[in-house]
């Protein structure tokens, strides 16, 4: 047993805290049809180096939630409770300034659309060079230029050094999201907030951005929280999954607890939407709530389709640990239910893919 | 052979630029660059590629949204049928010679779906009103009955006849999108034309769609000519696939035979990208450099060899392909005069440790060191060309040992089995013997 | 047709339908043509047959064989061409803003919703409907303010005066100050008029100016931007420099040139201000136009086989009306105060009592008679704003989009 040291060394880190942690977060909106409540409680963390993928449909409250992590919130009329902490501070409990240095040096965000997040009167490379020298006020002009071309270069654009002087009009839609990345990344962050960074792009360039996330958060050792409607996208990126809908976390787990044994009936219909794996063509029936008056008991009562009374009522069931860090919150899953129901089939997820190379490492 | 519905041969769609005082044209963007493909009576065609290949400027040309600059877009719908070309050569059904009359009648046989669900409604229009406007212009002046309709038809898509009154923006996009269908089947069409229908859709909402048009069509009968970027969504649906680039289509054939056995690069690149909804097999996929160049002036030979990942090297040249493509890449910057040299100095010299100029180019272009020495050398010499201010030498020192077949002509079509064809050279010698010994 | 016909799409017989593609007349149409032939008809009738002096109704039922019982009813008054003109302008305003809105009450509705977020929107719009109401009915009620000059410099009701300024005091005199009576509640002025008739008075005028060039302003407005949009090529440069060199115009000066060469009524400034005024609605409504044309549904309608000219009148234009109501309600007080302007500059129409007038008469009595003054001036300013923040409003309320746009996540 020489090896319970380097154990005991990995038990003394899990006791560390994740790089952030999101607990009971609410947000609510104040409109004319009286509180919108865009997030209602719902935890999760995000480790150093890992990749959580928050996945719902639109208005599932997916992006009030990451944007309420660095307040990039109006408040008024959103009104944001809950315990946020992140690398040891509390982000709740920062003024607007100290929220604006975190926001840009240590959190940074990019969005569904490059177009809308570039300023369109300077070249890109003024604007990364302004990113650095906003992180570090030392950096001389000709380090900056290096770092702002090097990191043009790493983001995969070609004649990297050339096209630095280019204005944002001149590049193409797949080219400004490496942009936004490129700037995103040169003050080193420790986490990056990607809101649907794909969707906007054509199916080829999506994956090749995908495939940039990762090689870059194994290169910057960043952890990602990545926002997206579609489960295909995450299959390729995420570590870690969270289920959103109407505002609750339905599931949360792997990406294989998740892919493999998909335990909420969301879940499971969401997965059967996807092209290639679907076998349910048409959909989820039904459509989310409405935001000012959630139902009671589970959110996706009404679209279930093994909903029973005592869905109907009360509120949101527990989350119930299925296996490690596999949670669902059902009925079904509690105590006195008979869980065989909603659970996947068993023949089409273990059965296709018996445990490979990736089983274990 | 029967008949097929929709028959577009050579069409072509150039956009006119102008310049200068008396508005010369100077040139064409040619969005659209001969075309040809046949749609069959219910059947369900794909037209796939990146944005800015010109399929939807195809789409809205077939329709004669916009005047096709050449071609022929044949019809053979709504009794049409069995005609025969007129002595001068031109075709009776042919669309793009239709007249007022003939186009008006067209309209009811021939509709549209649009991209964007906030967008194809008039904000200001109770969208039943939309709807019915449609039986308007063909000349419905029952009031009543133009709202039964609707309302009927309303119901088929899913949505309730009370709807009828609501304003566009009270509905999601994926209600929407419904209601563009609701639109498009009024006329009783026997062809519609989606351009990319579901591309701004949830995924949830993306499958409702296309499983509400696939019931549609199987319902009326109905042909589709169904334009997307996204792979997968065209094998939800299409039966066949035509794969276009830069105005020209590169490969059709059955969807499934295109899918299980992409001949053209473009069309393996486009596949490899069709994200896997599964965990375990995270694959690279081929990754095109570059962007599509501009249809103003395409390039020369095989448009795609610029980014292709399988480009041939000429007889002789036998280097990983990979460095290939660099190599290539580095002589059409060159050659464009796209590669700055001051910027590239000072930033070899503000790199650490210092390197030198060469290096640093050879970084960026991913040819570090070439196993042809003849190759290897040329590039060395260019760059040296290149830092020393003389562009056009270093240009043509590259130029003349880096060259493609592919840049040099035209691949001819190769069949690979019954409706499958392809545009690439890799394919020349396979063509036409092997087929015919096949038989 | 006692055949049941089916009512589902695909069981249409459209064989039998097409050919009878009639253009039906909106509802709205056929009550203009309904209530403005009539009026038109008055205006020319006014214009041609009747005479200087003459009373146009007196004459009217003089020459219908009606005079007893035009008399009977009380049809004797005089309208000028002008107050015809604002009652087509009215009409107008009826049938195609107003039923309009009654025909869609879900938009409406939202409409509504949308506007009432913004108070001072709201406020101004009572404002603005209480001046309105005063401008069309007051008139039949209070009667033209007439010269009597020993009833000058009356204070307001509550108010008083010097004895030494009011040649005789209508009202009780108390320790030398001479206060008002509820004969004339806002006061008089140097010619013994009564303020509040006046201001009641001014208040048509304000309304014929608004209404009147609103619909000169938007029909060549709406027009030459539609048509120039459409047209394209040299139809449409020649349409724009034409439309730049009517916003470089220097309107005032070319009114000033015609009021010393001819001399010129509110009429004529109406008519000189509006004919210069529509460059800016016109540019907008271009620039609209364009880019509503580019629209999916502009497409979808058109693959329908609509010709231009539904597509024009049933999207396009309502779609580009949000930013030339806006515009409107920008260019409307521009007009007031020009015309106070002018008035107080004392060349102004003095046949016409407008606020302007009624300042412009009061501007030598302020030190002891701020009333003259203040009231009408206090009237314009609020009137003024209102228009401003109405314009605010609506441009925010009349845009559907903007709200399905921020819905969305």
């Amino acid at each position: 047993m020489t090896e319970s040291i380097p154990t005991d060394s990995a038990q003394a880190e899990d006791s560390t805290e994740p790089l952030l942690t999101v607990e009971g977060l609410r947000t609510k909106f104040a409109t004319d049809a009286g509180s919108l409540v865009a997030v209602d409680g719902v935890d999760f963390t995000v480790e150093k180096g890992e990749t959580v993928c928050i996945v719902g449909e639109s208005g599932s409250g997916k992006t009030v939630a990451t944007e309420s992590i660095t307040g990039l919130i109006d408040q008024p009329p959103g009104m944001i409770e809950g315990k946020i902490r992140f690398n040891g501070h509390s982000l709740t409990s920062m003024t607007e300034s100290e929220l604006r240095s975190v926001r840009g040096n240590e959190i940074t965000h990019i969005f569904q659309n490059p177009q809308e997040a570039m300023n369109h009167c300077y070249t890109v490379g003024w604007q990364i060079v302004e990113a650095i020298k906003i992180h570090d006020e030392d950096v001389t002009d000709a380090e900056a230029k290096a770092r702002a071309v090097d990191m043009l270069d790493r983001v995969g654009i070609d004649n990297a050094s050339s096209r630095f002087t280019d204005y944002p009009h001149e590049f193409s839609g797949g080219q400004k999201q490496r942009i936004m990345i490129a700037m995103a990344l040169v003050t080193d962050p420790d986490l990056l907030i990607a809101d649907e960074p794909t969707t906007a792009l054509d199916v080829t360039v999506q994956g090749q951005i995908l495939q940039l996330l990762n090689d870059l958060q194994d290169e910057f050792e960043m952890g990602i929280l990545l926002v997206t409607h579609d489960l295909g996208v995450v299959a390729q990126i995420a570590d870690r999954i969270v289920v959103m809908y109407a505002g609750k976390v339905m599931e949360r787990g792997s990406v294989f607890d998740i892919f493999d044994t998909p335990s909420h009936p969301y879940t499971q219909q969401l997965l059967d939407c996807l092209p290639g794996r679907g076998s349910a063509v048409g959909g989820i029936p039904g459509k989310l709530p409405d935001p000012t008056n959630h139902p009671d008991g589970c959110r996706f009562a009404p679209r279930c389709a093994h909903a029973v009374d005592a869905c109907k009522t009360g509120s949101q069931p527990e989350e119930i640990t299925i296996e490690g860090d596999h949670s669902v919150s059902c009925v079904y899953y509690t105590a006195g239910y008979d869980r065989s129901v909603v659970e996947p089939p068993s023949s089409e997820s273990t059965g296709k893919k018996t445990e490979v190379e990736y089983s274990d490492d | 052979m029967t008949e097929p519905l929709l028959s577009v041969r050579d069409l072509q769609k150039h956009y006119p630029i102008k310049k200068g005082w008396l508005n010369r044209q100077v040139g064409a963007a040619r969005a659209v660059d001969g075309i040809s493909f046949d749609i069959q009576e219910g059947e369900t065609l794909g037209i796939v590629g990146e944005s800015g290949c010109g399929k939807s400027t195809a789409a809205t040309s077939i329709v004669r949204l916009e005047e096709p600059t050449a071609g022929e877009v044949i019809f053979n719908g709504s009794g049409r049928g069995g005609a025969s070309r007129n002595a001068d050569g031109t075709h009776p059904n042919d669309v793009t010679r239709f007249d007022r009359r003939e186009l008006k009648r067209f309209r009811r046989d021939v509709q549209m779906i649009f991209q964007d669900p906030s967008s194809s409604f008039d904000p200001r229009m109770p969208i039943g009103d939309t709807v019915a406007e449609m039986l308007i212009v063909h000349g419905m002046n029952d009031k009543h009955r133009r709202r039964a309709i609707v309302e009927d038809l309303l119901e088929r898509v899913g949505l309730s006849g009370s709807d009828y009154d609501r304003y566009p923006h009270e509905f999601s996009g994926g209600q929407k999108q419904r209601i563009a269908l609701a639109r498009a089947l009024v006329l009783n069409p026997s062809l519609i034309v989606a351009d990319e229908p579901v591309s701004a859709l949830d995924v949830s909402v993306k499958a409702e769609i296309l499983g509400l048009i696939r019931d549609l069509q199987a319902e009326f009968d109905l042909s589709l000519l169904f334009i997307s970027h996204d792979m997968s969504v065209i094998r939800e649906i299409c039966d066949r696939v035509a794969v276009m680039y830069l105005g020209e289509i590169v490969e059709i054939g059955d969807t499934e035979t295109v899918f299980a056995d992409p001949q053209h690069p473009y069309t393996e690149a486009l596949l490899s990208a069709i994200p896997v909804p599964d965990p375990r097999s995270r694959t690279e996929q081929i990754e095109l450099t570059g962007t599509v160049p501009s249809p103003t002036n395409p390039p020369s030979g095989c448009r795609f060899h610029t980014r292709c990942h399988r480009v041939i090297q000429p007889d002789g040249t036998d280097i990983d392909q990979e460095s290939w493509r660099g190599l290539l890449n580095l002589r059409d910057s060159i050659a464009a005069d796209e590669v700055d040299i001051e910027q590239i100095r000072e930033l070899a010299q503000a790199s650490e440790p210092e390197v030198t100029v060469e290096t640093q180019i050879r970084s960026e272009f991913g040819i570090a060191s070439l196993a042809d020495s003849v190759l290897d050398s040329a590039v060395t010499e260019a760059i040296e060309q290149l830092a020393a201010d003389r562009q056009a030498v270093a240009a043509e020192t590259l130029a003349e040992v880096v060259w493609t077949p592919c840049e040099k002509r035209e691949p001819p079509e190769t069949t690979h089995s019954d409706g499958h064809v392809s545009r690439c050279l890799l394919y020349e010698h396979d063509q036409p013997e092997t087929v015919a010994a096949d038989d | 047709m006692a055949t049941e016909r089916p009512d589902r799409f695909d069981q249409i017989d459209w064989d039998e339908i097409a050919g009878s593609t009639g253009r039906e007349l909106s509802v709205n149409l056929k009550l203009m043509l309904l209530t403005g032939t009539p009026v038109v008809l008055l205006g020319l009738y006014d214009h041609f047959v009747v005479g200087a002096r003459e009373a146009t109704f007196e004459r009217l039922g003089e020459d219908l064989g009606l005079a007893s019982q035009f008399e009977a009813i009380g049809l004797t008054f005089d309208p000028s061409s002008l107050d015809i003109l604002f009652v087509f302008t009215l009409f107008l305003f009826l049938w195609f803003v107003l039923l309009p809105l009654y025909q869609n009450p879900r938009m409406t509705r939202y409409y509504w919703k949308e506007f009432k977020r913004n108070r001072p929107a709201v406020v101004s719009l009572l404002w603005l409907g209480l001046i309105f109401i005063g401008g069309v009915i007051g008139p039949f009620f209070i009667s033209m303010p007439e010269q009597n000059l020993i009833a000058a410099y009356q204070p307001p009701v509550f108010g008083s005066v010097d004895q030494v300024h009011v040649s005789q005091c209508m009202g009780s005199i108390e320790n030398g100050r001479c206060h008002g009576t509820w004969e004339y509640p806002l006061g008089t002025n140097r010619g013994g008029e009564d303020v509040f008739a006046a201001v009641v008075h001014g208040m048509t005028v304000t309304m014929q100016i608004a209404f009147i060039t609103t619909t000169i302003v938007a029909a060549i407005g709406i027009t030459f931007g539609t048509v120039s949009a459409y047209a394209g090529g040299w139809a449409d440069e020649i349409m724009m420099r034409f439309t730049d060199i009517i916003l470089s115009f220097p309107t005032l000066l070319f009114f000033l040139l015609i009021l010393y060469i001819y001399g010129a009524g509110l009429g004529m400034f109406i008519l000189v201000f509006a004919a210069f005024g529509w460059g800016g609605t016109a540019r907008y409504v271009r620039s609209k136009a364009l880019s509503v044309s580019e629209e999916e549904f502009v497409k979808a309608t058109r693959i329908s086989g609509a010709g231009t000219y539904r597509i024009v009148r049933r999207h396009i234009v309502p779609n580009t009306a949000s930013s030339v109501i806006t515009q409107l309600t920008l260019i409307i007080p521009g007009f007031l105060l020009a015309e106070a302007q002018l008035a107080y500059l004392g060349i102004g129409d003095t046949a016409v009592p407008t606020w302007g007038q009624l300042i412009s008469s009061g501007r030598n009595a302020i030190d002891f008679a701020p009333w003259i003054v203040l009231v009408p001036g206090t009237v314009l300013f609020f009137t003024i704003l209102a228009f401003n923040f109405l314009g605010d409003a609506l441009l925010d309320a009349l845009n559907p989009k903007a709200e399905s746009e921020a819905g969305g996540e």
